[in-house]
């Protein structure tokens, strides 16, 4: 039922944007943003960048306020954003974890379709990198090494519902090698493995690379982006080296709680879009080489559609129960 | 040479009038920060970053990095005074420092703290400005099997936090080991032990059990003792307040040891304070000639734990700097706030900057300085506390703990959480069980299991892979000696009693 009214909600508002923000809602408390991370990640960073970001745009009357409910994935955080039902003055910042974890864990019960979509801001590409040392020079090499010694070489990454592993999977699924996943918690850690030489390959953001291929330590081998990065302009795409698999983006975007009246909708896509046109976004997206993602509350309904089908999928490849 | 040449250069930047006082502004905030349970330097560092866009960025570094050292100081205060550990990395420090205060030695344990903390700060930063660069790639040859043998021999450390049975120590400490278990794994996503709770999704906070079973514990079992309530006793004169040289004699090996031991584990991005004040306090029990005394209120069981926190940031600040790797929450808060200043930390960075690595060398040398000025005084003045009566001490404890908690996560369910872990300590403490074991099965148990696993998928399942490096079959070697302490101790016992006959 309240998937049923948040679309009609969405689907309104879309078509009304102009009209709705003219008579609107204007936020009166300092706006309370809830994040799924501690601080110092990866969605804190955005949301607090951004908060400066609109300060210093003078694009909200009030301050943006970032409020850190770690646990349990996004778990937490979205259970209470669902229970702030409502309230004008609170958003979140959600990432792809936000959609697969209601997938894997029947205690998170709150998924991103049971609060009102608001807009998608970024996509974080990612490169795939090897030490300089390593003998691949290509993502075929890699690959075809991978298939001669199956299961031998080892890729560091974070959960297996992460990225990194959504792209191994679609990678061997395309070509049949097999290589291992190594979890690790800690962005650090990853890097640390990959550096140490204790693991082969690493899916990486593209600014952590940037930093290690200048000092020679890493080699990038391909871009997991459907353009080529203005930072990576001689590193073939995943299509262009001849693997034809989606480039799966580590999406970013704006949730809303439930109930949210459809001129309050219409107000933060404004903002927002106001925000992805200014020259502060510009900077700061290529400083941290993300991709602009923006899509409005409608068409961000549609893409949790696709992107839970597919990582749906996606698990059920790699063997991971599904308990939704 | 080229040091000395970067260090003037540092104290030129260090030395200006706005970083002085930026440093000076970054120690006491983190002095604060530390005594106040719960709130920790990575979120005030993350509350303070809109504000540093409106400094340089060597000031706005320079003050970050003393509210990380800082609370480092402060850590202890709450932990000796009052069994409430202020940092996860002062939970070591309750166990000899809240007993000296129990017999009048509060203002010692605290003076001995701020002292054994400027020791091992500075030998931190000492190690920072010489081998950082060379360190850092040390530090890469570790990878999950020396992890795991690290935390081998950190739980190894069991047999000597156990006080009269050793079978109770080794209860407590699977009890700990189960709750690490506890949440969502991460190399399955399966929920372990969540009860259906979501909060219970991911694990249960260290700091809510540490809390828990120390302080909520400490009221519980004073208040049945009703009877015997009475004022911890402070002594009177500056002097009864300080250590005495011979504390500081006492504590000789125990600066050494914290300045190592948190040093060389603080380089490592997987390990952590407070593994590294687990195991200095468990080389420091192990090498004493008065080892039976630890845990009824040595001086060197406090100066072990707080020149551990103090160098590890010295030492955490290496694959930071070096390599744009953080190992910790703190060292991640700082390098998001190197990326919003513009700078692009990774391996060329310290040739890139030079003048903000000095002058953030150089400041750190100032500020240990300036926290050893400030926090001696305090020290009598903290000492007062324990003068409040009881009943206004122990509501103030049992406030402290619960504000602390919930500020750390702003979740009612930690709270009920501690009120939990708070009944287990007591009914553990009148059953004669050690809580330290606990909170070390508690603090390794994680990480262990990770590193094990990590290693058995590099290995593609053989064991064989733990004792075949080098560096991990010499910890587990070490890790096996310690646990026949106890033995040689039973053996060394029986042979002087069939002298005597």
């Amino acid at each position: 039922m309240k998937e049923i009214a948040a679309l009609a909600v969405m689907a309104f508002a879309g078509s009304f944007v102009e009209v709705a923000f003219a008579q609107g809602f204007q936020p009166t408390r300092p706006i309370e943003v809830v994040v799924h991370t501690g601080p110092g990640g990866g969605s804190d960073l955005l949301a607090r960048a951004v908060a400066l970001m609109v300060e210093k745009e003078k694009l909200l009357p009030v301050r943006m306020q970032v409020v850190n409910k770690t646990g349990g994935g996004a778990a937490v955080a979205a259970a209470y954003l669902a229970e702030k039902k409502g309230d004008p003055n609170t958003i979140g910042f959600f990432t792809g974890v936000w959609l697969t974890s209601p997938l894997t864990s029947a205690e998170a019960r709150v998924s991103l379709k049971d609060l009102t979509p608001v807009v998608r801001l970024v996509l974080e590409p990612a490169v795939i990198a090897v030490k300089t040392d390593a003998p691949y020079k290509t993502l075929a090499d890699f690959v075809a090494a991978a298939r001669q010694h199956p299961g031998q070489l080892k890729q560091s990454g974070g959960s297996i519902t992460s990225r990194d592993n959504v792209v191994r999977q679609l990678l061997q699924k395309h070509t049949g090698a097999r290589w291992a996943f190594i979890s690790f918690p800690g962005g650090g850690e990853r890097m640390a493995a990959l550096l140490g030489g204790h693991v082969n390959m690493m899916v990486i953001e593209p600014a952590e690379a940037g930093e290690h291929i200048r000092a020679g330590n890493i080699r990038v081998l391909a871009q997991v982006s459907d353009r080529r990065l203005s930072g990576f302009p001689d590193v073939p795409t995943l299509k262009e080296a001849g693997f034809d698999v989606p480039a799966v983006p580590q999406v970013r975007g704006v949730v809303a709680p439930p109930g949210i009246p459809k001129e309050n909708v219409a107000y933060w896509e404004d903002v927002f879009l106001k925000l992805t046109r200014s020259n502060s976004w510009r900077k700061f997206l290529d400083d941290n080489q993300f991709e602009d993602g923006y899509q409005n509350a409608a068409e961000l309904a549609r893409f949790y559609d696709e992107f839970t089908d597919r990582m749906r999928e996606i698990l059920k490849d790699a063997g991971i129960k599904t308990v939704r | 040479m080229e040091i000395l040449a970067g260090l003037m250069q540092g104290f030129a930047v260090a030395l200006q009038p706005a970083n002085l006082l930026w440093c000076l502004v970054g120690v006491v905030l983190g002095t604060v920060v530390g005594i106040m349970p719960g709130l920790g330097p990575p979120a005030t560092i993350a509350m303070l970053l809109p504000l540093t866009f409106l400094m340089n960025p060597a000031g706005a570094m320079i003050m970050l990095a003393g509210i990380y050292y800082g609370a480092k100081y402060g850590g202890s205060t709450t932990s000796i005074l009052l069994n409430v550990p202020g940092e996860s990395a002062s939970v070591v420090t309750c166990l000899d420092g809240y007993q000296m205060a129990r017999q009048g030695r509060a203002g010692a344990a605290l003076g001995i703290a701020a002292i054994a903390s400027f020791i091992a700060g500075t030998v931190g930063v000492l190690g920072l400005m010489l081998v950082a660069p060379p360190l850092a790639k040390v530090a890469l040859s570790f990878s999950s099997p020396e992890y795991f043998a690290l935390m081998a021999l950190g739980l190894a450390m069991v047999v000597l936090l156990a006080g009269r049975s050793m079978v109770k120590a080794l209860l407590a400490m699977l009890a700990g080991l189960w709750i690490a278990g506890i949440g969502t794994d991460l190399f399955s996503t399966t929920s372990r032990f969540t009860f259906g709770r979501m909060e219970l999704l991911s694990g249960v906070d260290f700091v809510v059990v540490a809390i828990g079973v120390f302080a909520i514990a400490e009221v519980l079992a004073n208040m049945e003792a009703r009877e015997e309530t009475r004022l911890l006793p402070v002594p009177k004169g500056l002097r009864n307040l300080l250590p005495t040289v011979q504390d500081l004699k006492d504590c000789r090996f125990a600066f050494a040891n914290g300045s190592v031991v948190g040093f060389l584990i603080g380089v490592l991005p997987g390990a952590g304070s407070t593994i590294a004040s687990f195991i200095s306090y468990g080389l420091e029990k192990a090498v004493s000639r008065r080892r039976e005394r630890f845990g009824t209120g040595v001086v060197e069981g406090v100066a072990a734990p707080e020149g551990v926190n103090n160098s590890e940031t010295g030492g955490a600040l290496v694959p930071l700097l070096t390599l744009g790797i953080p190992g910790s929450g703190t060292t991640a808060v700082l390098l998001a706030a190197l990326v919003l200043w513009g700078f692009k930390p990774g391996p060329l960075f310290i040739p890139e900057n030079p003048a903000l690595f000095w002058g953030l060398v150089a400041s750190m040398y100032i500020g240990n300085v300036m926290l050893l000025i400030l926090n001696l005084p305090l020290v009598p003045a903290f000492a007062q506390v324990l003068r409040a009566p009881a009943f206004v001490l122990y509501p103030v404890i049992l406030g402290i703990s619960i504000v602390g908690v919930y500020s750390a996560s702003g979740s009612l369910f930690d709270v009920a959480l501690l009120a939990a872990f708070g009944l287990l300590g007591y009914v553990m403490r009148k059953l004669d069980y050690p809580a330290a074991p606990l909170i070390l099965g508690l603090v390794l148990g994680g990480a262990m299991e990770r590193a094990l696993r990590q290693s058995l998928m590099m290995s593609e399942g053989s064991l064989s892979i733990l004792v075949a490096r080098p560096i991990s079959a010499v910890m587990l070697s070490l890790a096996l000696l310690i646990l026949l302490i106890p033995l040689f101790t039973k053996v060394n016992a029986w042979r002087l009693r069939a002298l005597d006959s």
